[in-house]
């Protein structure tokens, strides 16, 4: 048994919150949820607390879960020869019958590398026998091709039931990964072949019950689907210390850049009762003194009004901590503000995108900076005192005019609303499945070369902070978001060589990825510049 | 509404698993514990109210031992009637015992 008091935060490892789920695998199909981030990030992510309910439900399944563990337990596993274990029972991941990797974060695909390795588990697909490695939350699967079994692409409450089913009636490995193959939504990439021939990413079956092509699985009504209502309730802090509840998924709105209303798609709303029967439940399994309302764009729920007068008169009576997504600078200024007086904490987020309207024209971003200076006003009549405010650069398009407008914009936002302005500047990547996929990233210099235009005309003042997403690691997360297969070995040299935790700033170097990929003959440059119209994920509709 | 407040100490024998949790991480566990029960609670006025709750002492993290904590309701509570509703919603390794008993 390891003594986790000689680890930082051993809360991490101990795997006893409230709600918890502990059962006996004798006679069950034993699952284990992999999280490829520390416990805090994974605890707070939505999708963790579904598929742990919604696996857990059933009475011949076991969920229990793993996150990837810190360097100083990750070093200490591997020189005691000690396995990567499930919090729950303290289970070897090599014991599993399966594996559900969360794989939201591209910066985090070395990590899931490292946790199989971890556990006791072969890396490749290949090398497996019987244990099965599943993976979700992906947009693009293909670089992870060769090391997970089986992707499934879409939203788990809409197939939970018939996974468990398959699980249940199939018992070996390659009846599993058939039966599952046949099922809407999932992808096991061994039944396709994929090459690359001149620019185009060629995608054929291998076998007739190989679906093509693949469709992504949407829940049909969010009124009925699942809600994980004994939440997982973690008893040490995590990163987002509030429960959130979907009050719609997707968007209505279709801005060019913009991969998560692609992936969320078609855009559906909960009803105020639903959503607040589903905060009394929360509440009530909970105890939590935090919840989060969530959605992608706020403003364009039909009941919004409705929801927020219900949902902060739950929370007054029983002193709960209720928080807004953002919300259209034009709803501050029209029909909520006297709302927002009622929040502990209103705020106001504006995502701008583009300083000038023409760009903003062709980003289909449709937003009046004259509202957003009134916005600003009232915001500072009830006593806020800072905006967040949202811009991308590095659009194929924008022209120097459109870089130094940012800076005036700022500055005259400052001087008329003494607001604190948190400016965040974002480099414009084009992901899969967006309206902008087929352009291009910049190349390093011409960001650069805009970079320093926009900080050259940025006010001095001291109530305006600005933070430049790094250009590098945008770099890496466009190749790494739209490479294909052949990606699959620049991960697996960068996993031998002990690079993990991208995610994290300090982590990241640019540097040494450009140095594996060029050991492991990947050209980068030409995966980011390439034109094409046939990507890595055109197989998936 | 809740101008008096009825204190109610008792003594939390911290043990097992939970050893590996600090007094913040305390503050959160008990904070929810009550507001899953439905004991009369008293809150902290101001802006950001939250459950009332002191503590005598600590303990480090990974030492087992035992806390005195006070808990604060809107009407008297005594002992048996606390530990009956509060102790199913505690983790295992937190023990509500009484302090008079323990002296
Ligand atoms: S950027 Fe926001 S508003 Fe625009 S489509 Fe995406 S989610 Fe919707």
């Amino acid at each position: 048994m390891i003594d986790f008091k000689n680890f930082q935060r051993p809360q991490r490892y101990i795997g006893n919150e409230w709600n918890v789920v502990k059962k006996s695998h004798s006679g069950r199909v034993s699952f284990c949820f992999c999280y490829p981030d520390l416990y805090e990030i994974g605890m707070s992510n939505l999708g963790t607390h579904i598929v742990y309910g919604l696996l857990n439900r059933n009475p011949d399944f076991v969920c229990e879960r793993s996150f990837m563990p810190a360097e100083d337990l990750a070093n200490y596993l591997k020189t005691s020869k000690i396995p990567l274990f499930s919090l729950e029972t303290k289970t070897a991941l090599h014991d599993f019958e399966v594996l559900g990797f969360h794989l939201g974060c591209e910066l985090n695909f070395t990590n899931v590398l490292h946790m199989l390795a971890l556990g006791g588990v072969e890396i490749f697909s290949a090398e497996r026998k019987d244990l099965i490695v599943l993976g979700g939350g992906i947009v693009n699967p293909e670089p992870l091709a060769e090391f997970i079994d089986v992707f499934y692409l879409g939203e788990f409450e809409e197939v939970a039931d018939r996974f468990i089913e398959i699980f249940h009636k199939y018992k070996d490995k390659s009846a599993r990964l058939k039966a599952l193959a046949e099922t809407e939504g999932f992808y096991v990439p061994a039944f396709y072949q994929a090459s690359r021939q001149a620019d185009q990413y060629v995608f054929e079956q291998r076998y007739s019950y190989a679906r093509l092509p693949q469709k992504r699985v949407a829940v049909k009504d969010l009124n009925r689907s699942f809600v994980p209502e004994a939440w997982l309730t973690a008893h040490t802090e995590i990163i987002h210390d509030r429960i959130p509840i979907e009050i719609a998924r997707g968007c209505p709105n279709a801005c060019s850049f913009c991969q998560a209303r692609a992936v969320y798609t078609p855009y559906r709303q909960r009803q105020t009762a639903t959503v607040i029967n589903i905060l009394q439940r929360l509440y009530q399994g909970s105890g939590s003194e935090n919840f989060s309302f969530l959605a992608l764009s706020a403003s364009d729920h039909s009941e919004i009004e409705e929801l927020i007068d219900a949902g902060l008169d739950y929370c007054r009576k029983r002193r709960i901590g209720l928080s807004l997504p953002s919300l259209r600078a034009s709803d501050i200024v029209g029909r909520l503000y006297k709302k927002l007086s009622s929040f502990r904490k209103a705020s106001l987020t504006v995502a701008i995108e583009a300083a000038r309207q023409p760009l903003r024209e062709a980003l289909n971003k449709k937003i009046d900076l004259g509202v957003v200076f009134e916005a600003a006003k009232i915001l500072q009549s009830l006593g806020l005192r800072q905006i967040k405010i949202y811009f991308m650069y590095g659009f194929p398009q924008e022209t120097d005019e459109d870089l130094l407008a940012i800076g005036e914009f700022l500055d005259d936002l400052y001087r008329r609303s003494r607001l604190k302005l948190r400016v965040s500047l974002n480099v414009f990547i084009p992901k899969p499945f967006s309206l902008w996929q087929a352009k291009s990233i910049l190349p390093e210099d011409i960001l650069r070369r805009r970079q320093d235009l926009i900080l050259r005309n940025l006010p001095r003042q001291r109530g305006v902070s600005v933070s430049f997403s790094s250009i590098e690691r945008s770099l890496f997360e466009a190749l790494v978001s739209r490479a294909g297969r052949e990606f699959g070995k620049v991960l697996y040299l960068a996993y031998s060589r002990g690079v993990c935790f991208d995610g994290s700033r300090e982590n990241f170097s640019f540097g040494i990825w450009k140095e594996l990929m060029e050991e492991a003959g990947f050209d980068y440059r030409r995966c980011l510049e390439e034109q094409t119209a046939n990507f890595p994920w055109s197989f998936i509709e | 509404m809740q101008t008096i407040k009825f204190p109610i100490a008792v003594i939390l024998h911290k043990h097992g698993e939970m050893v590996y949790f600090s007094q913040l991480d305390l503050i959160h566990i008990l904070e929810r514990a009550l507001r899953r029960s439905d004991l009369p609670l008293y809150f902290t006025q101001g802006f950001n109210p939250h459950v009332k709750i002191s503590f005598k002492n600590g303990l480090k993290l990974g030492q087992e031992g035992f806390i005195e904590v006070i808990f604060y309701f809107t009407e008297n509570i005594v002992f048996c009637r606390l530990k009956e509703i509060l102790q199913p919603q505690l983790p295992e390794g937190l023990e509500i015992i009484d302090k008079e008993v323990s002296g």
